[in-house]
């Protein structure tokens, strides 16, 4: 615990100090001093924290028991870090002058690359959400059109985050008594195959709507996708009383117009809550091994190693590589084999 | 055992990864290959002028590369375009190369590139004859109807024209 602390933004000294966290001493220096990293790091109830809800420009709401506060961040969190340390769902501790000083360890969190204003600029993580208990990545049938290969990058961030994902396929009334309906529903069997849940959806006939309340029941659920996919529509439906903003996607373009611009979470009545983002123009793996890629695809788990070239192998162009022998075989996708190359060449 | 991973994205698809567009090495004969056709010749370029090589890089359709098997094709013999133009009869079609894959077997018909080696062709349409009866069955089993010695005169007017073969 003290060595994430450390990483998310403590001072290295305070980290030696702190190391022995049930030294009497040091309790005691925690009560007389009231120090919030003191006491975060002695694990003690400390009034000044909460979940960070809603994330909007240089502003946080941390909801805590007393109610919700909105927050800035503190000088030293800002230095210490290239990007935001923030995320939605993050623990944080506030000093009194409603800074976050603290983030306390992650759970889990789902980081992207950050996206560069100009080729060969310095990209950094960028941490979307923390402590989330599933991801379910948005994709429309159709308008925008079906982006497969960006799901697969948000399966394989999901994979190395060992966060369990559900695809929800939004829009399906567009597609509807059409050949793509036939084709979805066959690569929705495809990836059920694989072992995620794919759920197929229409906020006009009601498709899915049981399914996906039943997903989300009692599970803190961030909802990802490209703009336009329709991820603020279906928690409208899902909760009909929030009534966010929602526009239709551009006619000329046939993209989403990037209406929603913050992050936030938003509890269900059924239980359970739901983050809302904005749409993701691209999203580039961060943390996430060349060498190891191929175990962040279940179903070419089976076979790393077994190949001729063993852990070495890339699984490119290699004689004797047992994921390509099971691609001809028919036991792996040739679309996610593809998606596996492509990540490779450009993670 | 074969799963359910053989569906073909016809209308949702996406191909796989494509060539850059860059010149490459061939690599059997290790022959420097430029992508840009010769003029008055087909715009693709799936195999090496030289040897005549190609590579199994597709899977549903031409161009999609999907294919995982990437083992050489080698060219086994020649036959005519299959789907005749509209007011042409079968033995006007175009002149194809065949291609196998050493790999797992798949053959394809490819078109003739302008600056596809003469001698090569001929080379290859000679081997053909020698095919066994089996790997020829199996041709025929796909479509394909290799070209026998009666339409060599067929495969010179391709190659050389009509002119040339009235001279000589």
């Amino acid at each position: 615990m003290v060595r994430r602390i450390a990483v998310t933004g403590y001072a290295p000294r305070l980290e030696t100090v702190c190391q022995p966290r049930d030294i009497p001493w040091l309790a005691f220096l925690c009560i007389e001093t009231g120090s919030i990293t003191l006491n975060a790091l002695l694990n003690r109830t400390n009034p000044y924290s909460g979940i960070v809800i809603k994330k909007i420009t240089n502003a946080y709401l941390v909801q805590s028991d007393a109610g919700n506060l909105t927050c800035t961040l503190s000088q030293r969190l800002k230095q210490q870090s290239t990007g935001d340390p923030v995320a939605i769902g993050d623990k944080v501790c506030w000093n009194e002058a409603a800074q976050i000083a603290v983030v306390l360890p992650r759970r889990n969190q789902l980081a992207r690359r950050s996206a560069v204003p100009m080729p060969g600029a310095h990209a950094h993580e960028q941490v979307i959400v923390a402590n989330v208990d599933q991801i379910v990545p948005v994709i429309a049938a159709a308008s925008p059109r079906l982006a497969w290969r960006l799901l697969d990058r948000y399966l394989v961030s999901a994979e190395s985050a060992e966060i369990p994902a559900v695809v929800c396929i939004t829009k399906m009334d567009l597609v509807d008594s059409r050949p793509e309906s036939e084709e979805i529903e066959a690569v929705a069997a495809e990836y059920r195959a694989i072992g995620y849940g794919v759920i197929l959806t229409s906020m006009v006939s009601g498709q899915g709507m049981e399914e996906i309340q039943a997903v989300l029941r009692g599970r803190l659920s961030v909802f990802v996708g490209k703009s336009g996919v329709g991820k603020t529509s279906l928690l409208n439906a899902i909760e009909p009383g929030l009534r966010l903003r929602v526009q239709e996607t551009s006619q000329a373009t046939g993209k989403g117009r990037h209406t929603t611009t913050h992050m936030e979470m938003f509890p269900l009545q059924f239980g359970g809550a739901i983050i809302d983002t904005p749409g993701i123009r691209e999203f580039g793996l961060w943390d996430v091994d060349q060498d190891d890629l191929a175990l962040f695809f279940p179903e070419m788990r089976p076979f790393v190693g077994v190949c001729k070239f063993g852990r070495s192998c890339r699984h490119d162009e290699e004689p004797g590589c047992a994921i390509r022998r099971a691609v001809n075989a028919g036991l792996i996708s040739p679309y996610r084999y593809q998606s596996y190359l492509k990540l490779r060449a450009q993670p | 055992m074969k799963t359910c991973f053989t569906t073909q994205r016809r209308h949702i698809r996406f191909g796989g990864p494509r060539n850059a567009g860059e010149d490459f090495v061939c690599m059997y004969c290790h022959n420097i290959v430029s992508v840009q056709a010769p003029p008055g010749s087909c715009h693709n370029r799936n195999h090496c002028p030289r040897c005549l090589s190609s590579r199994h890089l597709d899977l549903y359709a031409a161009g999609d590369r999907l294919s995982a098997c990437k083992a050489r094709m080698r060219s086994i013999g020649l036959t005519l375009k299959r789907t005749p133009r509209k007011y042409a009869t079968l033995e006007q079609g175009e002149l194809m190369i065949v291609h196998q894959c050493e790999g797992c077997g798949k053959v394809s018909i490819n078109r003739i590139a302008a600056d596809d080696d003469d001698e090569a062709i001929l080379s290859v349409f000679e081997a053909s004859r020698r095919l066994d009866s089996q790997a020829n069955a199996h041709l025929i089993e796909s479509g394909i109807f290799l070209l026998t010695t009666n339409e060599l005169q067929l495969v010179y007017r391709r190659l050389y024209g009509r002119e040339w073969l009235r001279q000589t």
